[in-house]
């Protein structure tokens, strides 16, 4: 797979893979073509070798036979048998002269002993035995006529082979034989014909071999009847086996040749030719040749392209790769990178263009990164800071370092006033900038038109553009031609824009108004950063002042303390529970504050220790402790709590001093009410209990006058207990403020006399009443006013006692009346007179309970009186208390309908 | 027998019924409204029985109970609107011997005046024993009188009743019920906090360590033990 991906990423490997693909198939093309031809032309010569030996084989043949038949002949011939030299030498001379290849004829005897040879001279060898020849041996054992290996004639000096015909009589006796000896020279010339006829081969060999393998023919007589294996390879010789056939060996010279036998077929004798394989296989070599040499020069040109591709192409697309890569990600390039790229761009072909291109890129990118770097540096010195003023300075300053221009302006809208003024400004003369204001509403001007159509907009010669004729004569004086102003894109910050003015005629480029819109965008955000930061500062600042206002306020105490403990922020009830300055708090040891707040409690040992100890815990902890501030009971609920940032790694600690006097007195004030109620049902319910139980009990007969005296006991009581229910219920309402009075018109005189009949006065208890004369009409709700009077004087009875005197006096002052209850028994303790009217409140909390109800009459007695629009209070009088209660005369009554819906319930 | 009864309430109906009641029974009964007429008319007259309400002004009668009390054993049967124990017990912790929650009937009355006058006499628990010896505690039957270490020991009528029924009953685990009704009457049997704080005063003047009791044991939910 990866060599497939190497493969397709490497244009080289494709040409090469291209180059073989046209290559191969030419290549095997050749070598099978070659293959085909080199086979054909094995088989020619191999043919043409064999015929040639064979025809060869056919001629000796042919010459044998003669000489064989010659001899059979002449065995035949009487002379001869007889061994008559004359006629021998007639016959023999006949025949001799008939064969030329035939040198001498001879007659041996039966011992193998010359008779006759013809020619005769010039050596005679008659009466030579030659019976050790082996054609002789050979002879005494057929009666057919026998060729002998070749030999040297002792007569003739001469190679020859003799052809044999043993003389056998009628009568079966061996008488000799008769030999012609066949000249092998003239065998080897026969040869030396062939060979001389196939001239055009060079290189051919012939050789005849006898039975004994000597050489009987051959060209050059000097290698006659030497053994074969003098000019034949010994591997060929031992391959013998009668049949004709080809090889190729090494010759014993070392030389390479085909060698091609066929066996005569008369005798025992073979043909050999043989020729040098490269001469025999000559075209086929040379067709070799012409593949290889075309191969290679295939080859060689496919390498040279290959080589001049790599080099020119591929290398230099390959080493341009890194650089683009390089450019493109703004790296610096090597040496030996800037000296290819050098190099590459002289070249005139694609490549030397794609190279110039390139380095045009790498030039335009460097360009346009610097320009970026500027813009990045400049727009990052502009929004560093969040001070409105200094980002201005900002903007300008950075402004003439990106364009390095000289007259340049920030124009913004003042809010205020509505036109655009110069916020800030460089190169430009005070007069020009404290003067320039442009209306929003004018419709030339470039700083209007910019910022409408939100894109830069100039004015390239101010003599020549006709929109800015009005103004020329301020360009003029201020000495700039050209204008260029870049709108701000705010929303939050009012509309603003870039001024730059150029002191000659100047078209600004593209690139100048790209960049400084580019700025622009930048400054924008600066000066919108500023601007919300100023606003979220001053809504923070406010918030800040709120919250602590708030937390200074607080009715409840509270620390900051870092984790060593040491106080950071500490409100003003913490000051007044220490009895310290708020300031004086941060700095000092929380636990200073601590230990000041609990010296102040009723047991200080305890709680200090506690509180030490609530101190030193982790975690949320509480406790509760009592203090006195200003001799009044505080109950205050300390809580410290761990203050973790948002991580909840701990950051500090904060004690929270909650007042919980409120919590707790209504907690008081709620089982008070409880006791006290049950307490007030139970009285009466005790009487008429007690009562209803004394007349049912079996062992004493009451009376009539007694048990109509329990009876109405029981009536009173069961009176009073409703009156109680009633007063409870109103108390409840005035507690809920739902109470609604039924004023109507009210007889004092009846009602302070109902209200002394159900007080319960003893006979002992001197009542005296003293109501005003000429006393205007009184408006007030009669069972409520009746409750009130009863209330009071049965609080008189108790506390003054059964045989106190009571007074019951009403009069007017001013605007009201004003009701008064005294008495002559002990009085109100001094200090009390205020207290007595909180709800439930008693006298005494301790173990001098004074009262049973008491608290409970006159809290129901001050919520009747302010709901009647009047006060109550105590007043100090010499002997006894005197409870005073005021009703204001209002004239007029609001609901005469109400008396019948009163009469109705009361019944 | 004719018994001196002192009424005690500053609301008029309902310390006329107890008169009324008392007297027609046979007792002769003085009235007083508040703790300081009822402190006077003690000092001066020959009382057996005191009722007195908690409630009322100039001195309530807890109050007027603990100054009889410092004087006199005479048994007190304190009333009440409040029924709660905490008022219940600090009644009898200043030596109340017994209390009437307001309303009540006249049985209740009458029983609870027996019961109370039956426990103050003193002859009632003399029996065969003369002298009761448990560990460092003695009881002369005859004097009423309680020696603990050597030390004379000063015990209400209830107290003494109630230490010599414990001291008989020795090693015993005695049910609230039983005890109740041994010493205070057949009547009771529910107040298992007129035990409570009666051990607990025996157990002030009795033991070394009223923490750690060494002779009145409770057996929590059932009873008390002595051990001696």
């Amino acid at each position: 797979m990866r060599r497939w991906f190497a493969f397709h990423r490497d244009l080289g490997l494709q040409l090469f893979a291209l180059y073989l693909l046209l290559i191969i198939p030419f290549l095997i093309t050749l070598l099978i073509f070659d293959g085909l031809i080199g086979v054909r032309i094995r088989e020619d010569v191999q043919a043409s070798d064999l015929s040639l030996a064979q025809s060869i084989s056919q001629e000796v043949d042919l010459a044998i036979s003669q000489a064989l038949s010659t001899v059979e002949g002449l065995s035949v011939q009487p002379g001869v048998i007889e061994a008559n030299t004359d006629e021998m030498q007639r016959v023999f001379s006949i025949i001799f002269s008939a064969t030329p290849e035939v040198n001498l004829i001879y007659r041996l005897d039966a011992n193998g002993i010359m008779v006759y040879h013809f020619p005769e001279g010039p050596g005679s060898t008659v009466g030579t035995d030659f019976s050790f020849r082996d054609y002789f041996q050979r002879a005494l054992l057929t009666n057919q006529s026998i060729v002998s290996e070749g030999r040297i004639s002792p007569t003739t000096n001469q190679a020859v082979a003799t052809a044999v015909m043993p003389i056998w009589s009628d009568a079966g006796k061996f008488l000799g034989l008769i030999g012609a000896n066949i000249r092998l020279e003239s065998l080897s010339q026969t040869l030396t014909t062939v060979i001389s006829n196939q001239q055009s081969e060079g290189g051919l060999q012939v050789v005849i071999l006898d039975s004994a393998d000597q050489i009987i023919a051959y060209p050059d007589s000097q290698f006659l009847l030497r053994p074969a294996i003098d000019i034949i390879p010994e591997q060929y010789l031992s391959n013998f086996n009668g049949a004709s056939h080809s090889q190729i060996v090494d010759a014993p010279d070392g030389e390479e040749r085909l060698y091609t036998h066929t066996p005569v077929s008369s005798i025992d004798w073979e043909v050999i030719v043989s020729r040098p394989t490269s001469a025999a296989f000559a075209t086929q070599i040379i067709l070799r040749r012409i593949v290889v040499v075309a191969a290679g020069t295939f080859i060689l040109i496919g390498l040279f392209f290959w080589g001049t591709l790599t080099l020119r192409v591929i290398r230099p697309i390959e080493r341009l790769a890194p650089i683009s890569e390089a450019i493109g990600s703004n790296q610096p390039l090597s040496d030996a990178e800037q000296k290819h790229l050098q190099s590459g761009s002289k070249r005139n072909d694609q490549i030397g263009h794609l190279i110039r291109s390139i380095i045009r890129m790498k030039d335009s990118i460097a360009e346009r990164m610097q320009e970026q770097a500027t813009l990045l540096e400049t727009s990052t010195a502009v929004v560093s800071s969040l001070d409105p003023e200094t980002v201005l300075d900002r903007i300008l300053e950075q402004m003439g370092r990106l364009l390095s221009i000289k007259m340049y302006a920030v124009i913004a809208l003042d809010e205020e006033k509505g036109i655009f003024r110069i916020r800030a400004s460089r190169g430009l003369s005070r007069q020009f900038t404290e003067q320039l204001s442009i209306q929003p509403t004018e419709p030339d001007s470039v700083t209007m038109r910019a910022l409408h159509s939100k894109e830069p907009i100039q004015v390239s010669d101010t003599e020549t553009d006709p929109s800015y004729i009005i103004r020329r004569h301020r360009a003029r004086v201020e000495g700039f031609r050209a204008i260029l102003a870049v709108p701000l894109n705010t929303q939050h910050a009012p509309p603003t824009a870039l001024l730059v003015f150029h002191p000659t005629p100047h078209v600004f480029t593209q690139n100048e108004i790209q960049l400084l819109t580019s700025f622009a965008n930048h400054a924008a955000m600066a000066i919108e950063n500023a601007m919300l930061y100023e606003r979220s500062d001053m809504r923070l600042r406010e918030q800040t002042h709120r919250l602590e206002a708030l937390v200074q306020s607080l009715h409840d105490g509270l620390i900051l303390s870092d984790l060593n403990g040491r106080v950071i922020y500490a409100n003003k009830r913490v000051g007044e529970l220490a009895d310290l300055s708020t300031k004086s708090l941060t700095g000092l040891h929380a636990d200073q504050i601590l230990a000041r707040i609990i010296t102040r409690t009723a047991d200080k040992t305890n709680k200090r220790s506690d509180a030490q100890k609530l101190l030193n815990k982790k975690g949320e902890r509480k406790i509760e402790v009592s203090l006195s501030q200003s001799d009044r009971p505080v109950h205050l609920r300390l809580e410290v709590f761990n203050v973790n940032d948002e991580d909840g790694a701990p950051i500090g600690r904060g004690i929270f001093f909650h007042d919980i006097t409120a919590d707790r007195e209504l907690d008081r004030m709620r089982s008070s009410l409880v006791s006290t109620v049950s307490h007030e049902l139970r009285t009466p319910l005790a009487a008429i209990k007690g009562y209803a139980s004394t007349m049912l009990a079996d062992d004493v007969e009451w009376d009539r006058a007694a048990q109509h005296e329990f009876l109405t006991i029981i009536s009173d009581e069961s009176d009073r207990l409703t009156n109680l229910v009633n007063n409870l219920l109103d108390l409840s309402r005035i507690e809920a403020g739902s109470l609604k009075l039924l004023r109507e018109k009210c007889d004092i005189k009846e009602t302070v006399h109902n209200a002394a009949k159900q007080a319960r006065l003893t006979q002992k208890n001197k009542l005296e009443i003293k109501i005003k004369e000429k006393l205007p009409v009184l408006y007030a709700d009669p069972p409520r006013l009746e409750s009130i009077l009863r209330n009071l004087i049965e609080n008189a009875v108790k506390y003054a006692g059964e045989e106190a005197g009571i007074k019951v006096e009403v009069d007017r002052n001013g605007k009201d009346f004003h009701f008064r209850v005294s008495d002559d028994g002990p009085g109100i303790p001094a200090g009390e007179s205020q207290r007595i009217f909180e709800s439930f409140y008693r006298v005494d909390d301790s173990l001098a309970r004074l009262t049973s109800g008491a608290g409970l009459g006159l809290a129901i007695c001050q919520g009747l009186v302010r709901a009647h629009g009047g006060r109550i209070w105590a007043e100090p009088q010499e002997t006894g208390a005197c409870i005073v209660f005021s009703i204001p005369v209002k004239s007029g009554t609001k609901s005469n309908h109400h008396k019948k819906i009163r009469k109705k319930t009361s019944q | 027998m004719n018994l001196n009864v002192l009424v005690v309430d500053d609301e008029k109906p309902l310390r006329d019924f107890v008169r009324k009641n008392l007297e027609v029974r046979g007792y002769t009964v003085r009235t007083a409204s508040n703790g300081l007429e009822a402190l006077a008319i003690f000092q001066n007259e020959n009382i057996h029985l005191v009722i007195i309400d908690i409630m009322m002004p100039h001195m309530d009668g807890l109050e007027a109970t603990r100054r009889i009390r410092q004087e006199s054993h005479v048994p007190i049967i304190i009333l009440t609107a409040m029924g709660e124990e905490a008022d219940k017990v600090r009644a009898f912790d200043l030596g109340a011997d017994d209390y009437l929650t307001k309303p009540f009937g006249v049985g209740e009355l009458l029983g609870r005046v027996k019961a109370v006058l039956r426990r103050a006499d003193w002859s009632e628990p003399a029996s065969s024993e003369e002298r009761i010896v448990r560990g460092e505690i003695e009881v002369e039957m005859e004097r009423h009188r309680v020696t603990v270490r050597g030390e004379a020991v000063d015990l209400t009528p209830t107290e003494f009743n109630l230490l010599v029924y414990l001291m008989k009953n020795a090693g015993k685990t005695l049910p609230h019920r039983t005890i109740l009704q041994h010493v205070w009457g057949m009547e009771y049997g529910e107040e298992a906090e007129y035990l409570r704080v009666y051990v607990g005063k025996l157990r002030q003047k009795i033991e070394e360590d009223p923490y750690k009791p060494k002779y009145l044991h409770t057996e929590h939910g059932i009873g008390y033990r002595f051990e001696g």
